[in-house]
Order: structure tokens, then sequence, then C-alpha cells
């Protein structure tokens, strides 16, 4: 789910970049830090703006001058249950992996509906059901998030696409 | 005849059920109690000064509810049986006030001597609330039984109806009120309809109270009595019990409707490898003399020996049901004998029919006779006694090879199905086959390890691992020992009374664990259960780590299928999914899990021998998978490994194209398959690339750095910049002049007609290099070359020629030349060339030299003019230097210059000049030379930025712009001139800041030194004081003072300490804005 979320974060300057235009290079230092990132259990999509910045601070040592800026962020947090269309990524006999996003989702065999099954005669292997249901890598699906995996910098997650309106979806 | 009932146990659910101690508790036990009811009621309301005591009961009421499952004692359970109940008989008693009188006809067969007894009794124990009844079922219990045994007269009944009037209306009459309500109601149905109500409430009870047609009897009343016939036992052969059990059953078949029919009710034994009732068939009989005569004849019996009758008591001890652990073919067993093997592992392959053979295979443990010997008859020459432990041989496969060897008369066998005899023993595939009794194998907790299992899987014939997970299971679930529940584990309860229930464990103690219950309609309640019958319980996408004896053991993944008790779950190390039990899982808290063996982790990089490196792609218990740089996957023990390659982060190798590439770069595969990945080590010319596409080696490939190309820089490098800041984005200059705003401003059009045409070239690639030609027509990109040697027009891209002097055939530079052509006013100069005597011969030359500082049309701005020069020789050189003097005054080239000055081109030509100087220094004529004219003013442009500052001001600028080029003075050695390194400040570009931040001093250092020695004289004399300064400078035994520049410091700062040249980077800045200022 998305989410229009207060963040803080501590932006460091080398001290080449003091001068007129530095609130700007701050600015653009978050962006290019920040954007994209995943902070554990939600990622953040986009910046939107930067309501704080505050005093710099040189820190001793180095030089670099240290900025805390408060900026508002739109902000993906996946929950279980969530369903979210995605990208396979790609086809294993075990199952398929996808990707929502900056999200990487696991698709067990036993979360796919009964009559779906692995083609390793294809090419590429795919999974399919004979009729409409083609699975293989490219293939836009929908699917339902079982539960997730959260560590620094990445998250991770299964998926079912047992269910209705889950599934390949077709264009 | 129920003599198999005892051994087997096919129904281990009812097993506990079966046994009589526990056994009272029956559902129809709610009926009769309810039954009774109608007079507990009452009596709860005739003892109204009890009440204070409620309290004491409700207490222990409240406890019980906790206690209302599991195991618990035998009184207990009666109470909770119909705990369930309670309510509902809760509804029917005030119903049943009222009709008591049809409930006295109902129990008129009860004994109430007996019930009065116990109702005094009762008064006191009772003190319930008169709204629970939960004690007056219990108690019910005993009288149940009691009365139905009994015949029962209705006094109770009456008095106890009485008391209902008056206790109830003493301190209940709102309940008066409703039981009055009710009877009206009740009254005004007809009296069909009534008798149909008590039918249905009441009408089930009566067969409970029958014996004959009762379908369930609570077991009390199942007991023996005296009438009951008798059970005798009878010695017989042991193990044979079943047999003649059996036998017996024949001979009832036989006689059946004879008139010698057998006439003994049943027959049964208890033997069994574990029982201590073997030895005895146990035969149930009216009479002693019925035995005798039904065992007549019988074989392996001995009815005459003695016979024991049983007591009554010990009856139904004897149909106890004892769940003895039956051994499947494929279940895992322990050898206790014989005592070579004692604790080995053993399968069991057959069981034989009486249950207590069996047989196993096992790894032999053979010397093949080398200690046979040895064995028979120890030093003293008595014979050893069997089973003195000696040294026990290792376990291993029977070698029908040594066996031949050592001791072939010993040896029989079939090679065909490699089945052998060998001293007795046999042997199939190299295991020995024994039939052992089972008394002598360990059947619980033989918690085989996955190393002994793997033996027996990897002795197969194809030599393919087939373990049968399947005995494994059986094999493992038998032992819970290793099954530890934690506080906090969910777990569900698969077997017994509970079965379903699902709770949270709270506390574990022994082998009872304590749930809370989660789920169901006993949520809430917290319930103790042993842990045989438990397992625990996880749901898809649960987070869970193996620990226990699997080979996946520390494994960390997401549950994906659960199937009873196997899960399923994708690991997260390398998104497999493997499948355990899920006693060998807990909830994990942590990520990672395994995925380190000793110092080795996954993907790290480590040197296998001097040399081959890998990367480890595959973490197992005790191996690790290693992909190397060949690309081939090895299994190695950690022990095999040479040394782990830390990570050099700054590790560096050139894709395809020659870019840089470092670590977490993404790169594809030119050709083969493409794959795509990220740099995770780079070693000599082997990358090692890591990609999610795929799990196979981890999603580890390598290949070699030449064939890859780079997708994605880290952080959007492009090429190599400095891993300094970027410099650019803070560089005000920049900001100011969006125009020259990204990047470098193209180089100034010529102008007029291409000055390639007509041109001499040859053509450097391609299928025709080579070769000489004249330019006929050219375009931007590319010309039109009439080849000399075939007559012909190829159309060639620019960049393939190289430009060659029409007579000497010597590389020129064309755009230079044109500039060239304009100079004219450099002609002057020339003069100063002309000055250099041989120079003047080369002036023209020199022009050329001229025109590589324009450089920004050749490619390598970078180079100055001296450059070339230098490759030309030293005497090109310094016609060069002319040429850029001349250029510096020419005023067009002014013009341009500032115009490149904005691209840091123009800067470079300038520069050219200065090099020049320094190239001068060398030979004195020169040095003179050159310099003299510089002070003249023709120097200006090309030496000084403090020309530029003077009055030369209109040339300046272009100087100013000229000095910009960084690459200039960066990159040439000559360029370390003065002018160089005023340029460089001058120069808006960053780059010139980043490569040199004091260019002046860095480069000059050397130059001057050198120089100025050999030309001192030379200098001073021709130059201004301002150069004489300069050279003092470099005169000055540090050079790197002196290099700065020296003669630009001198001229235009007037600072004469190239110190302070040197040091200060910024005061050439300070002169390029300076320059600006002037325009």
């Amino acid at each position: 789910m998305f989410f229009l979320h207060n963040l803080e974060h501590t932006v460091t300057l080398h001290p080449s970049y003091f001068g007129r235009n530095m609130h700007e290079l701050v600015t653009a230092k978050l962006v290019k830090d920040m954007e994209g990132v995943c902070m554990g259990d939600y990622f953040i999509i986009a910046i939107m703006d930067t309501f704080d910045v505050s005093e710099g601070r040189i820190l001793p040592g180095n030089g670099l001058a240290e900025f805390t800026v408060g900026y508002r962020a739109v902000v993906w947090r996946p929950f279980k249950g969530e369903v979210v269309d995605c990208v396979v990524v790609s086809v294993n006999p075990h199952g398929f992996f996808c990707q929502a996003g900056p999200l990487r989702l696991f698709v067990s065999t036993s979360m796919m509906p009964e009559e779906i099954h692995y083609d390793a005669n294809a090419s590429p292997p795919q999974f399919t059901n004979n009729a409409d249901m083609v699975i293989e890598p490219n293939t836009h699906i929908r699917v339902k998030l079982i539960n997730m995996r959260t560590e620094v910098g990445e998250m991770w997650a299964i998926g079912t696409i047992n269910g209705d309106f889950l599934g390949c979806l077709q264009a | 005849m129920a003599s198999n009932m005892n051994y087997g146990g096919d129904s281990e659910s009812e097993d506990d059920n079966f046994n009589p101690a526990p056994a009272e508790a029956s559902d129809d036990e709610n009926d009769n109690s309810s039954v009774v009811q109608p007079k507990s009621e009452p009596e709860q309301h005739s003892s109204p000064g009890r009440h204070h005591d409620d309290d004491d009961d409700e207490e222990e009421d409240g406890a019980r509810p906790g206690q209302s499952a599991g195991k618990r004692p035998v009184a207990y359970q009666d109470d909770d049986g119909d705990g369930d109940e309670e309510d509902e008989e809760e509804h029917d008693e005030d119903a049943e006030n009222d009709d008591d009188e049809e409930e006295e006809e109902e129990e008129e067969d009860e004994d109430d001597d007996d019930v009065q007894g116990h109702r005094r009794k009762r008064r006191k124990e009772r003190r319930a609330n008169p709204f629970l009844d939960i004690e007056a079922t219990v108690d019910d219990e005993d009288e149940v039984e009691d009365e139905e045994k009994e015949d029962d007269e209705i006094e109770g009944f009456i008095t106890h109806a009485d008391e209902i009037g008056e206790s109830g209306q003493l301190h209940d009459d709102r309940r008066h009120r409703e039981l009055d309500r009710r009877r009206e109601m009740e009254a005004s149905m007809d009296a069909e309809k009534q008798a149909e109500i008590l039918r249905e409430r009441y009408g089930k009870r009566a067969p409970a109270r029958g014996y004959g047609d009762s379908v369930i009897v609570p077991k009390r009343l199942l007991l023996p009595s005296v009438e009951d016939p008798s059970i005798w036992a009878v010695r017989c052969k042991e193990g044979k019990e079943r047999e003649v059990v059996f036998n017996l059953m024949r001979r009832v078949e036989e006689r059946m409707g004879t008139s010698n029919e057998v006439p003994i009710i049943s027959v049964f034994e208890r033997g069994g490898p574990e029982s201590t009732m073997k030895g005895y068939i146990y035969v149930e009989a009216m009479r002693m003399n019925d035995v005798l005569m039904a065992l007549d004849g019988v074989l392996n019996v001995y009815p005459r020996t003695k016979i024991i009758l049983i007591e009554i008591k010990e009856m139904p001890e004897l149909l106890r049901v004892t769940k003895t652990p039956t051994l499947e073919p494929g279940a895992w067993v322990r050898l206790r004998r014989p005592f070579k093997h004692a604790g080995d592992l053993a399968q069991v392959l057959d069981v034989t029919e009486n249950g207590l053979e069996a047989r196993v295979k096992f790894i032999p443990r053979l010397d093949y006779g080398t200690r046979d010997d040895m064995s028979s008859l120890t030093a003293d020459g008595k014979r050893k006694r069997p089973g003195v432990p000696g040294p026990r041989p290792p376990q291993r496969l029977f070698s029908e090879v040594e066996a031949r060897k050592k001791n072939p008369r010993a040896l029989q066998g079939n090679p065909l199905n490699n089945s052998w005899t060998y001293n007795g023993d046999e042997f199939e595939n190299g295991f020995q086959v024994k039939d052992i009794k089972i008394q002598q194998l360990e059947v619980k907790d033989v918690n085989p390890t996955l190393e002994e299992v793997t033996k027996f899987a990897s002795g197969s014939e194809d030599g393919t691992e087939n373990l049968d997970l399947k005995a494994l299971a059986a094999t493992l679930k038998d032992s819970n020992m290793n099954i530890t529940y934690e506080p906090g584990d969910v777990i569900e309860v698969y077997e017994g009374e509970q079965r379903g229930v699902i709770g949270k464990a709270t506390n574990v103690q022994g082998d009872i664990v304590t749930l809370q219950v989660t789920e169901g309609i006993l949520k809430g309640q917290t319930i103790e259960v042993p842990n045989k019958g438990l397992r625990k319980r996880f749901k898809l996408g649960d987070h869970v780590k193996v620990i226990g004896g699997s080979r996946f053991r520390d494994e960390v993944g997401m549950v994906v299928k659960i199937v009873e008790d196997r899960v399923t779950l994708l690991t997260d190390q390398t998104n497999t999914e493997i499948t355990v039990f899920s006693k060998d899982l807990r909830e994990a808290d942590d990520i990672g899990g395994q995925g380190a063996l000793g110092q080795y982790a996954l993907l790290d990089l480590v040197q296998l021998d001097a040399t081959t490196v890998g990367c480890i792609v595959k973490v197992d218990r005790e191996t690790l998978g290693v992909l190397d740089q060949n690309g081939d996957v090895k299994q190695v023990l950690p022990s095999q490994i040479a040394n782990k390659l830390p990570k050099r982060k700054t590790a560096v190798a050139a894709d395809r194209n020659g870019a840089e590439i470092r670590l977490d770069d993404v790169v594809r595969e030119y050709g083969g398959q493409q794959r795509q990945g990220k740099i995770i080590h780079i070693h000599r010319s082997f990358i090692f690339l890591h990609t999610h596409t795929t799990n196979e080696n981890a999603g580890v490939f390598v290949t070699r750095a030449s064939q890859v190309n780079t997708i994605a820089a880290k952080g959007g490098r492009i090429t190599n910049a400095s891993t300094g800041p970027d410099l650019a984005s803070m560089n005000p200059a920049l900001k100011r002049n969006p125009a020259a705003g990204g990047g470098n401003i193209a180089p100034p059009k010529s102008f007029g007609p291409d000055r390639s045409i007509n041109q001499t070239v040859t053509v450097k690639r391609g299928m025709y290099k080579g070769l000489l030609g004249i330019v006929k027509d050219a375009t931007d990109s590319h010309c039109r070359v009439e080849l000399h040697t075939k007559n012909k027009i190829i159309t060639v891209p620019k960049e393939h020629l190289a430009f060659r002097d029409k007579i000497t055939g010597r590389p020129i530079d064309i755009n230079s030349r044109g500039g060239r052509g304009g100079f004219s006013g450099s002609g002057g100069r020339g003069g100063f060339g002309g000055s250099g005597g041989d120079f003047g011969g080369r002036t023209p030359m020199g022009a050329g030299g001229g025109e590589r500082t324009p450089a920004w049309g050749s490619k390598n701005t970078a180079r100055t003019p001296a450059w070339s020069r230098g490759g030309d020789g030293g005497s090109s050189r310094t016609p060069a230097w002319g040429a850029d003097g001349s250029r510096t005054s020419n005023p067009y080239e002014g013009s341009r210059t500032s115009y490149g000055g904005a691209t840091s081109y123009g800067g470079a030509t300038s520069y050219g000049g200065a090099t020049s100087y320094g190239g001068g220094s060398r030979t004195p004529a020169w040095s003179s030379g050159a310099k003299t004219p510089a002070p003249e003013g023709f120097g200006h442009g090309s030496k000084t930025p403090a020309y530029g500052g003077d009055s030369w001001g209109s040339k300046t600028p272009a100087y100013g712009v000229s000095a910009p080029t960084p690459g200039a003075s960066g990159n040439d050695s000559w360029g370390y001139t003065p002018g160089a390194s005023g340029s460089a400040y001058d120069a808006p570009t960053p780059g010139a800041h980043l490569g040199a931040p004091t260019p002046g001093a860095a480069l000059n250092a050397p130059t001057p030194g050198a120089y100025s020695a050999p030309t001192p004289g030379a200098l001073s004399a021709p130059t201004p004081g301002a150069w004489q300064g300069g050279w003092g400078a470099d005169t000055a035994p540090t050079p790197a003072a002196g290099a700065p520049t020296p003669a630009a410091s001198g001229g235009y700062y007037s600072a004469p300490t190239p110190g302070a040249y040197g040091g200060a980077a910024e005061t050439p800045g300070a002169s390029g804005p300076r320059y600006a200022d002037d325009d």
C-alpha cells in the first residue's frame, strides 16, 4: 500500500559543496541517496519535497557537513494479503520469481491452482494450465502476498496465485 | 474367541479408553447422571444456610476447567465428562422439578435406602450454587451405578419434592415464578402432547438402564463378577502361544454343532517379546474341567502342569492393552546383540509372523579372520569368553574378495545376487543379514543420524541414494527424545482426545506440555497434554529455521507448503525448496541462517590452489560448493581451501569497451548467454557475477572481464571519474553560465571550406588501411578520398584518416594549418623564430605545430602543441613555439581562443606556447629567442598570464581562455610552463582543478629546475625583470617551489618567490577571474 510518509534523513555534504546553493545540493543528495531505497519494511518510491533542512554541522575530523533533512516521500509498504501486479522474472520447477516494482516475490508450485503445472519442454519453460494461463518470464501476473521477509536493504516475499482473480493478467 | 485382541493394538486411539482404570468416563453416564438430577436440585434449595460456603466450591470449580483436558486423575475425568452437559441439564431441571411423579415412576427400581444415605451425606458435601450442577454430577456417577443395580423406593423423591417448595420460596422466588409459568403452560397442553415431550425427553434413558440391549455400557458395569466365567492360565511352550490359540480356534470350529463342542468361552495369549505373561495361554471357561477338555491333545500346551485360576480383580489387567512397538519393514533399530554390533544401526527387512524375531540388515564388522585365532584362544591357552570386548573391527561392507583371500573355505554364496555366507553369517549386497530376536533390538529412541542412514542408502545397488524417508520418519517419530517444545511454539494436537486442538505452549515440564489454546471452542483455556501426540504447527509464509537433526539444519526459509507434519520451505539463501519435519523447525526471528561454514561464507572468493580461485556458491554442513574461475562447480572441504581472498573494494577491470568496471557494477555478457549480473568479485581477468534470475550456483556465474559490457555502473559512474565529490555540481562558475553548462562547448567551427579537401591522407583503418590518397570532397564526418594506388574514390570517416604533408609525408594537422594560414601576423613573430636562426627555417613547421595547439580540432585536446612537438623532435618543437606565439598575437586567434576559453581548448593552445618555452630553454639560443619575443609582447599570449593582465588586455582574453585547458596543464610534461598553470586557473573547467589542484606546482616542479639550470644566463638576459624573478625561483634549490611557472608567476604577480606561487594554487585562479574582469 502506498503512503505519504514524513521522514527524516541525515545528509552529509562534502566541503567542496559548501556555498550558496548548498541547500539545493543537500536536496539533490537526499534524493539521490534515498529514492528507491528499501527502508526495512517499506520502499521509498519518490521524494516529494523537503520541508526542513537543518543547519549544517561540521563533523569533526573530516570536514563534512551534516544536515538533518525532513522530507515527505511516497512510500510503498507491502502487506500480507495485499494483491500486487508483477512481472515474472524467472521460472523454475519449484515455482516462479516475479518482481513487483522493487519487491521480489516467489510463488511456489504449491501456491498455484491445481491445474497449473510446470512445462519444462516449452521454450522458455513455463507454468501453464493448458488454457488461458501461461506463466513465463515477462508474463504479467497478479499475486497475493502470503508473507514477506524484510532485511536491511532488501525485501523478499512469497505469494500465491491461488484465488479468485489472481494469476495471469490478460493484456 | 478374543484371542487376538491383545496383540497388535490395531486401534491406537482407543487404547487408552480400553484400559479399565480410567474408563469409567463414558458418554452415557451423562444421561444416567441427569436422571438423578432432580434429586440434587432440591437439595440445593434446601440448604440455604450453607451458601456462604459457596465461594470455596466455586474456587474448586474454577480450577477445574483448566484441567478439563488432558490426562488427569480419574475423579476429575468423570466430572469432566459431565461438564459439557451441564448447561443442558440445567435447562432441563426446571421442567423436571414439576415432573417429579414421572421421574419417580421411571426410577422406581432404584434403591432408596441407599439413596437416603447418600443424600444425607450429600447434604453435607453439597454446597453448590443452585445454578451450577457441577458437583452433583460427580456424585451422581456413583449413585447411578448403585441405584441402577438395586431396587429402590420412592420416598426420597417425595420429601425431596417438598423441599423444593420450601427452600425455593425462601431464597429463589424468581426461579419459582418461572417454574409456575412453565407449569401453567404445560398444563395447557393436552396430555398426549405432554406424553410426547416426556418421551422425547426421557425416553432415551431407558435403554441405559438395562444390561442387555445397551449399546454402550459404563465399563465398570462390565467388570467380571463371581458369576462370570473364570479365566485359567495354562502353561504352554514359550513362543508357541499364538499357535496354540489358533489351534484351539480351529478345534472349536471343527466341533461346532457336534456332541462334544469345546466348552470354553474364549482363549487368548499375552505373548510377545516384552511380555511377562509369555509362556501362558488364558482360557475362559465356566469350569476347570472344561479347560482340560478343550486342551486335551493340543500340542505345545501343558494343562497337566499347574493351571492357575486368575483372580477376578486381575482379569481386567489381563486384557489391558499395552501398545507394543510394531516393527515395520524398513524401520530403523539398534542392535543389542551380537555384542560386536551393540549399538549399531540396523534396518528391519522383515518381521516373523509371531512377532518375535526380525530379519535385520546392518553393516558387518569383520576382520576376515585376522583375529580369529586370537579370539579362540587367549595367551594362557584358555578359551576366551565370548563377548569379551576386544578391539571392535570397524564397520565395513562385506567384501567378497577379502573374505576369499583370508578364509576361502568359510565362504560360499552366489555372486549373481551378491549374497554370501561367510563363517555362518549371511551377507547381502555387503550388508550382514540376520534374524534377531526383537528383545535384542532397541526399537525406541533409535535416533538414527543422517550419517548412519546414508551408509545404508549409498549401499544400494545402483548407487543412487534412495532413502526411505517414510520409514525414517516413522522411526524418528517414535522417539520423542529429540523433540523439544519450547514456550511460544505453536502446537497442534494430532492424536488422542484433544486431537485438533491448537495452542501455544506456555510451559514444558518433562513430557507434559501446557498449552494455551488459541483456536476453536476451547480458546483461552489452558490444557496440559503429553508431548506424544503433538506436533508443531506453522502457517504458510512463516519464517522458520531448521533445527534438529535434518541435514538442512540451520537453513532458514519461508514455509510454502504443509502436508501433515512435513513442511516445505523456500530457503533464504539459495531460494530452493526443502522439505523437513515440522518437529525440526522453529519460528525464526533472525535472518540469514546458514551460509557460513567456518570462516567461509556464501559468495566468498577463495583460493583453491595457486592458479585457481572460486566463489562459494553452496554451503552444506560439511562441504562447500565452489564455482571456480573456469565455471566448474566443485565440492570441497573447508580444509581443501587454501585461503579466503578478501574482497578488494578497489579492484578495477576493463570491460569489453575498455570502460572501467568495479564491484557492484551491473554488466552483461557479450555473446554467449548474455547473462546479466552484478559484479561480486574481480580476480585478475575473471569476474564473478551474481544474478537473481537463476538459482543455479546461487545465481553466481563467472566470466572474463573482457567479455562483458557495462550496463550500469554503480552510482551512475559513467567513466572513471574519480571517487571524489562531483565538483561540477558545486562549481558556481558553471552554474552561472548555463550555456557552458554540463560540459565543454564544442570547439569553434572553422570557417570556410573544409580544410581537409585536397589534403594528402593515409587511411588508418579498414580495408584501405595504409593507402595514400587525396581528399576530394568532405563532409563534417566523412571524406571522399581518391586513392593514389587505385583509381578509385572511397568514402572514409575522417577519424580514419591521417593527414600527411604532401611532400614530406609527415603527419600534419590540417585544422591548425588552416588557422595558421590566417596567421600572417604570426609571420612577424616568425621573426622571433627567425631570431632562433634554425628556427626560422622551420617556422612553417612551426605553423604546423600551431595548428595543433588549437588542438581542439584534433582529438586530443589535452595535448599541448608542445607535445606534438616532442613527437617531432626537439627542433620541430621550437618552431612550434614560434607558431604559438604568433597565434596569440593574431587577433583572430585571440578571438577564437576566447571562445575556446569557455571550452578548455583554446587554453591549450596558448599553453603550448608556454611549453615551448620550456623546451626552448634547453637550447640557449632558443630559449633566449623564445623568450625575448615573449617579453616583447608577443610572448604575452603564449607565456604569461601576466601579459594578459597588462595592457594586452585585448589579447588577454584569449589567453585567459586558452589557459583553461586543464588537459594541457595536466598531461603535458611540457605544459608545466607558467603559462599553463595560469591558464588552469582561469579555466572554469573543473577538470583542470581536479586533475591538479595546484597544477603549476606539481607539474612545474621538474621542469624549471632542469631548464633553468642550463640556461640561466640566457634567460636572465632576455627576460624582463619579471622573468628574472621567475628564474631566480628556478635556480632556487627547491624545484617544487620554482616549479610553479616561474615565468608566469614572475611576470604577472611579480611575486618573486616561486614558493608562493606553487603553494597558492589560487593565485592563478585569481588571475583567471581578473582576466574575465578585463573583458
